[in-house]
C-alpha cells in the first residue's frame, strides 16, 4: 500500500489522502458501498463503476458459506468472481459469527460456533481467518478480533480488548508467512468498548505493532451506544493513531456521523445503511431522508434533487415514479440504491474538496444547515465539532440543538 | 394537441396471407425526419408497472433488444386521475416512465395481457381491470382520455375480453364482440389519430370471431359514420390486429380440447378466421407465447410480426439463462432452451451464459457474441466524480481508447451463487441476457426468411428437433425458485444440508 496525505484541515483534524492498493487508487476520506455477498444489492460491478466507486466491502462470514473458498480460489478470486475490478476490502468473519450466531463461544484459540451447515462445534482462528481472506483475495483484509456489544461492561471488555491484541499478533504472523504483503494490507482493529482507558492500553499496543499493520480500524462501536460517547472515543482513536495510516471507522452510514467522524480524522467507513433503506423506499438527499412510500410524493414530478449527478436523478425520475415502483418493483430499488450510493460518494467528494480548498468548517455549517436546519442540530454533533474548533451554530444564533441521536426522518405529515 | 408518431407498417417481402413475412415498423414522432426502425418478426418487452423488471434506466437503455415496450395502463388507476396523466411536457409517458422518445416505442394497453386472474364481470361501458388497491371500472371514454392525456405511440383499444369463469355462452360472446366493436370506435373518435391496436374478439368460437371481423370492415351510416368520420369503416382506423393467447387458453383448456403446451395448434385457426377477410397489410401481434416452438409454429402457419417477450423476461425471474439459436447452429443430442442456473451442476461452472453465444472476450469458441451486459460487459465510458478523485488526482492515465472496451463475461457460477443467495442482481443479469437471445433469434428468424425462404420449413424442424418443446427447464426452475424463497431465514443452510442428505440417501438407495 502507499498512503500519503495529501491535504489538511487548518482547523478540524480533517484529511485528504491518496491511498493507492493492488487494485487502483481511492482517495480518502471515502465512503465504503457494501457487496455483502459479493453484489452490490440489485446492481452490476458495471454500474458501481460508472458510479465513481473505487473501493467496495465483501463480507468473509457470508462469502465462505456461499460460494465458498473452493469457487472462490477456482474463479482466481473474489475480483474476478464478482468481475470488479477496482479495491475491495474484506471484514474478518468475527463481527457476524457474534451477531449472527447465538452460539458462538470465544476461547483463546479462536471463536467457536456452530456451523451453520450441521451444527457441529466450528473453531475460526485467526490464523484461519487470514487465510480465508487470502483466498478472497481482497486488497484490504482485517483481523479476526474478539467482538462484544458496545453495550457490554464488565472484564468482558478488557478480555476481548487484550485478546484482540493478542489475535493481532497471530494475523500478523500469518499474514506475513504467507508472503501476501505486496498485494493484500492488514487492518488492525482497535476495541477497548466505551471505556476510555482500555481504548488507550489498546491503541498503545496496536501502535507498537505499526510495522505489521497497513491501516487501523475503530471497532466496537455503532452497537447502540450514545452518540456523545460514540464520538468521543471516536476522537480519542483518531488522535492517537498513527498519521501515516489509514483510519477506518467501521459500521458508520448516516451523512451526519461520516462528517463528523472525517472532521475527528477518520479516514474510511462502511454501513450497508444507504443500500438497506433504498430497498424499502427511502431516498437520501442534502435536504433530509425522502420515503418515497408516503402518499405525499405521489404526484410529485420533481427529481429526488436537481443537483445530484446520479443515474437516478440525472435522467430526471420523478418522485411520483418512484413512489408508484418502490418496495413493488426491484427496479425502484435499484434506483434509490444508484441515488444513495452517489449521495454517499457525493458527502465525502464535497468534503474532500473542501479540505483541500480549506473550506472544510463552511462545509460542515452548511451541509448541517441544511439537512437540520428545521429539525435541529443533534447536540452531540454541535459538542463534537466544537471539539475539533467548528461552531455548527456560527451565523446560525438561533439554531435549535436536539438532543438524543437526533436522526432525520421522512414523516407521513409535514417535512 | 400534439399529433402522435406517425406509424407505418410495410411488409418487405412479398408473401401469401399467411406464412412467414418479412415487415419494418417506421415511428416518426411530429417534427422529426428519422424514423425509429423495428424490423419483424421482432419481439415487444413486456412491462410491470411501468419499469421493465428487474432493469434500472442505465440497464434497459444498454438492451438493444428493447425497441417496443408495451405498459398495461391498470397498475396506474390506483390514483385517480392517473399520475402519468398528470405529467407535463412532450411526450408525458415517454418522460414519466423514462423510456428514451428515440429509441422506444410505447404502446399503452388497458390490462395486463399475461393475467389472466378471474375478474368481475365487465360492464356495458367498462372494463374490469385490476390493480394494487383492488378492482376498478375503466371506460371507453376515460381509456380515450388517458390516451390523448399520456400520447402513447399506439394504444390498444379497450376491448371487452371476460375473465369471469369460462366457458362463454352465445350471448356473453355476442355482446362480447358488440361492445369491443363500439368500444373500438370510441377511440378511432379521438380528437387526434391515434395509433389504435384492435383485439381481435370473439374467443373460441369460430362464428363470432368472424362476426367480429366483419364488423371491423362494415360501412358504418347515420351517427355512427358521424362519429368516425372521416373514416367509413372501423378497420380503416386500425393499424394492427391483436390476439392475447392467455383467454384463448383457458377457454380451449375448459373445453378439454388440448393440453396446455400444444395449444397453439388449436388456435391457428381461430386467429385465420379472424385474419380471413381482413388486409394481410397490417400488423399481426401475439401476447403471452411461452416457447420458441410456439413463436415459430405462428410465424408459419399465420405469419405474425410482433411477439411479447414476457415468458423470455419471466425466465429471468426464476433463474433460466436462455440458450438457443435459430436457425440450429450445432445438432446434437436434445438439449434445453437454457440453463436453470439454481442446479448445483453450476456451481464451478465460470462459462459464459449460453453455449449458442460467446461472451466479447470470450476465448476458443467462434460462436457470435451475445450483446447482453452480463456476457459482454462494457467498461463505463464515462464515469461520475465526486470531488478531488479526477485521474489526475488519482496519478491515473486518462482513458486514451475511444472504442467500447469489454470486461470478461459473467460466469453460470457468479449467478448460480447470486441467485442461491437472493441477490437481485442475478435477474437483472439474467433479463438483459435473456432479451438478447430472443433478439438474435428473431434476426435470425428474418435473415432466413431474406436470404432462404425456401430452407423454413426445414430449419423449424431442425430447431424442434434440437431443442426440448416440453420446456421443461422452466419447470424445474420454478421449483428451485420456490425453494430458494420459502428457505430464506435462519438455519436455512442447515436446512438445505438436511434435506441433501435426504436426496442423497434416497438415491443411493
Amino acid at each position: 500500500m502507499q498512503f500519503e496525505v495529501i491535504a489538511r484541515c487548518h482547523t478540524t483534524r480533517a484529511r485528504v489522502s491518496r491511498m493507492t492498493l493492488a487494485h487502483g487508487t481511492t482517495v480518502l476520506p471515502t465512503f465504503m458501498p457494501v457487496a455483502t455477498q459479493a453484489a452490490i444489492k440489485g446492481l452490476t460491478s458495471q454500474q458501481m463503476e460508472s458510479l465513481g466507486v473505487t473501493l467496495i466491502l465483501n463480507n468473509t462470514y457470508h462469502l465462505n458459506l456461499r460460494p465458498g473458498l473452493k469457487v472462490l480460489a477456482e474463479a482466481g478470486g473474489a475480483h474476478k468472481f464478482q468481475g470488479w475490478d477496482r479495491n475491495l476490502l474484506t471484514d474478518s468473519g468475527g463481527f457476524q459469527l457474534v451477531s449472527l450466531s447465538k452460539f458462538t463461544t470465544i476461547t483463546e484459540e479462536g471463536a467457536l460456533f456452530a456451523s451453520p451447515f450441521t451444527g457441529e462445534p466450528t473453531m475460526l482462528t485467526p490464523e484461519e481467518s487470514i487465510s480465508i481472506q487470502h483466498t478472497i483475495g481482497a486488497d484490504i483484509i482485517m483481523q479476526l478480533d474478539d467482538v462484544v456489544s458496545s453495550l457490554t461492561t464488565g472484564t468482558r471488555v478488557e478480555e476481548a480488548m487484550k485478546r484482540s491484541v493478542r489475535w493481532l499478533d497471530r494475523c500478523i504472523v500469518q499474514h506475513k508467512k504467507a508472503g501476501r504483503q505486496d498485494t493484500q494490507n492488514l487492518f488492525a482493529i482497535v476495541q477497548g468498548g466505551l471505556d476510555p482507558n482500555l481504548r488507550d492500553q489498546c491503541l498503545d499496543a496496536m501502535i507498537e505493532r505499526q510495522d505489521g499493520v497497513a491501516g487501523y480500524a475503530i471497532g466496537g462501536l455503532s452497537g447502540g451506544e450514545e452518540k456523545d460517547i460514540f464520538w468521543r472515543i471516536i476522537k480519542q482513536c483518531a488522535d492517537k493513531l498513527p498519521e501515516e495510516r489509514p483510519r477506518y471507522s467501521m459500521g458508520i452510514g448516516f451523512a451526519e456521523d461520516l462528517l463528523v467522524c472525517v472532521a475527528l480524522g477518520v479516514d474510511m467507513a462502511d454501513c450497508v445503511f444507504p443500500t438497506r433503506t433504498a430497498r424499502f423506499g427511502v431516498a437520501l438527499t442534502h435536504d433530509g431522508p425522502l420515503n418515497l412510500k408516503l402518499s405525499k410524493h405521489a404526484r410529485d414530478f420533481r427529481t429526488l434533487d436537481e443537483k445530484c449527478p446520479c443515474p437516478t436523478c440525472s435522467d430526471k425520475t420523478s418522485r411520483a415514479m418512484l413512489h408508484h415502483i418502490v418496495t413493488h418493483e426491484t427496479s425502484g430499488a435499484h434506483a434509490l440504491t444508484l441515488h444513495n450510493v452517489i449521495f454517499q460518494a457525493q458527502v465525502m467528494g464535497q468534503a474532500r474538496e473542501a479540505i483541500i480548498a480549506g473550506t472544510f468548517p463552511e462545509y460542515l455549517r452548511s451541509f448541517f444547515a441544511r439537512y437540520f436546519g428545521e429539525s435541529g442540530y443533534p447536540e452531540w454533533c454541535v459538542n463534537a465539532l466544537r471539539s475539533v474548533g467548528v461552531d455548527l451554530l456560527e451565523g446560525d444564533p438561533d439554531g435549535k440543538i436536539i438532543p438524543g441521536s437526533g436522526v432525520r426522518w421522512d414523516y407521513a405529515q409535514g417535512s | 394537441m400534439t399529433q402522435p408518431a406517425s406509424f407505418t407498417f410495410s411488409l418487405t417481402s412479398p408473401t401469401a396471407r399467411y406464412g412467414p413475412r418479412l415487415g419494418k415498423i417506421a415511428l416518426r414522432r411530429p417534427g422529426s425526419t428519422v424514423d425509429l426502425q423495428i424490423p419483424t418478426p421482432g419481439l415487444l418487452t413486456a412491462t410491470s408497472r411501468g419499469v421493465v423488471p428487474h432493469l434500472s434506466r442505465d440497464h434497459h437503455r444498454l438492451t438493444d433488444a428493447i425497441r417496443w415496450v408495451n405498459i398495461p395502463f391498470e397498475t396506474f388507476l390506483e390514483h385517480n386521475p392517473p399520475v402519468p396523466t398528470l405529467q407535463p411536457g412532450q411526450n408525458p409517458l415517454h418522460t414519466f416512465l423514462g423510456f428514451p422518445p428515440g429509441k422506444h416505442l410505447l404502446s399503452i394497453s388497458a390490462r395486463d395481457p399475461y393475467d389472466g386472474r378471474e375478474m368481475p364481470p365487465n360492464g356495458k361501458s367498462h372494463v374490469s381491470v385490476y390493480c394494487l388497491r383492488g378492482v376498478r371500472k375503466l371506460s371507453p371514454t376515460d381509456w380515450s382520455s388517458y390516451v390523448l392525456s399520456c400520447q402513447p405511440d399506439v394504444v390498444f383499444a379497450l376491448s371487452d375480453i371476460p375473465f369471469t369463469d369460462p366457458p362463454y355462452s352465445q350471448k356473453r360472446l355476442t355482446k362480447s364482440i358488440e361492445r369491443s366493436a363500439t368500444w373500438l370506435s370510441t377511440i378511432l373518435r379521438s380528437e387526434t389519430r391515434q395509433n389504435v391496436f384492435v383485439q381481435m374478439a370473439g374467443g373460441t368460437c369460430l362464428p363470432a370471431r368472424k362476426a367480429f371481423s366483419d364488423s371491423l370492415l362494415e360501412r358504418l351510416d347515420g351517427p355512427e359514420a358521424d362519429a368516425i368520420k372521416p373514416l367509413t369503416t372501423l378497420d380503416e382506423g386500425v393499424r394492427g390486429y391483436t390476439f392475447d393467447l392467455v383467454p384463448l387458453r383457458q377457454c380451449l383448456e375448459t373445453q378439454a380440447k388440448t393440453s396446455h403446451t400444444l395449444s397453439h395448434h388449436e388456435i391457428v385457426p381461430l386467429i385465420k378466421t379472424s385474419l380471413d377477410p381482413l388486409s394481410e397489410q397490417k400488423i399481426r401481434l401475439i401476447n403471452s407465447t411461452e416457447s420458441p416452438h410456439e413463436i415459430l409454429h405462428y410465424i408459419s402457419h399465420v405469419g405474425i410480426d410482433i411477439f411479447d417477450a414476457r415468458w423470455a423476461q419471466r425466465a429471468a425471474d426464476i433463474g433460466v439463462a436462455l440458450d438457443f439459436a435459430f436457425p440450429v447452429r450445432s445438432t446434437g443430442a436434445q438439449k434445453d432452451i437454457g440453463h436453470c442456473l439454481y442446479d448445483t451442476q453450476y456451481t464451478l461452472d465460470f462459462s459464459p451464459l449460453a453455449d449458442s453465444f460467446r461472451g466479447a472476450l470470450s476465448q476458443g469458441s467462434t460462436s457470435p457474441i451475445c450483446p447482453c451486459a452480463a456476457c459482454s460487459p462494457v467498461v463505463p465510458a464515462t464515469r461520475i466524480y465526486h470531488g478531488a478523485d479526477t485521474p489526475v488526482v488519482l496519478g491515473e492515465e486518462p482513458r486514451k481508447e475511444a472504442g467500447t472496451i469489454y470486461r470478461p463475461h459473467v460466469s453460470r457460477a457468479y449467478i448460480h451463487h447470486l441467485l442461491h443467495t437472493h441477490e437481485m442482481s442475478a435477474h437483472a443479469l439474467l433479463v438483459m441476457h435473456n432479451l438478447a437471445v430472443l433478439d438474435a433469434f428473431f434476426a435470425g428468424v428474418r435473415k432466413l426468411i431474406s436470404d432462404a425462404p425456401e430452407r423454413w420449413e426445414a430449419e423449424v424442424l431442425k430447431f424442434s428437433e434440437e431443442y426440448d418443446e416440453s420446456v421443461t427447464v422452466f419447470h424445474q426452475a420454478r421449483a428451485s425458485w420456490r425453494e430458494v424463497e420459502l428457505a430464506r431465514g435462519k438455519g436455512r443452510l442447515a436446512r438445505e444440508k438436511e434435506k441433501k442428505d435426504a436426496e442423497g440417501l434416497a438415491t443411493a438407495a
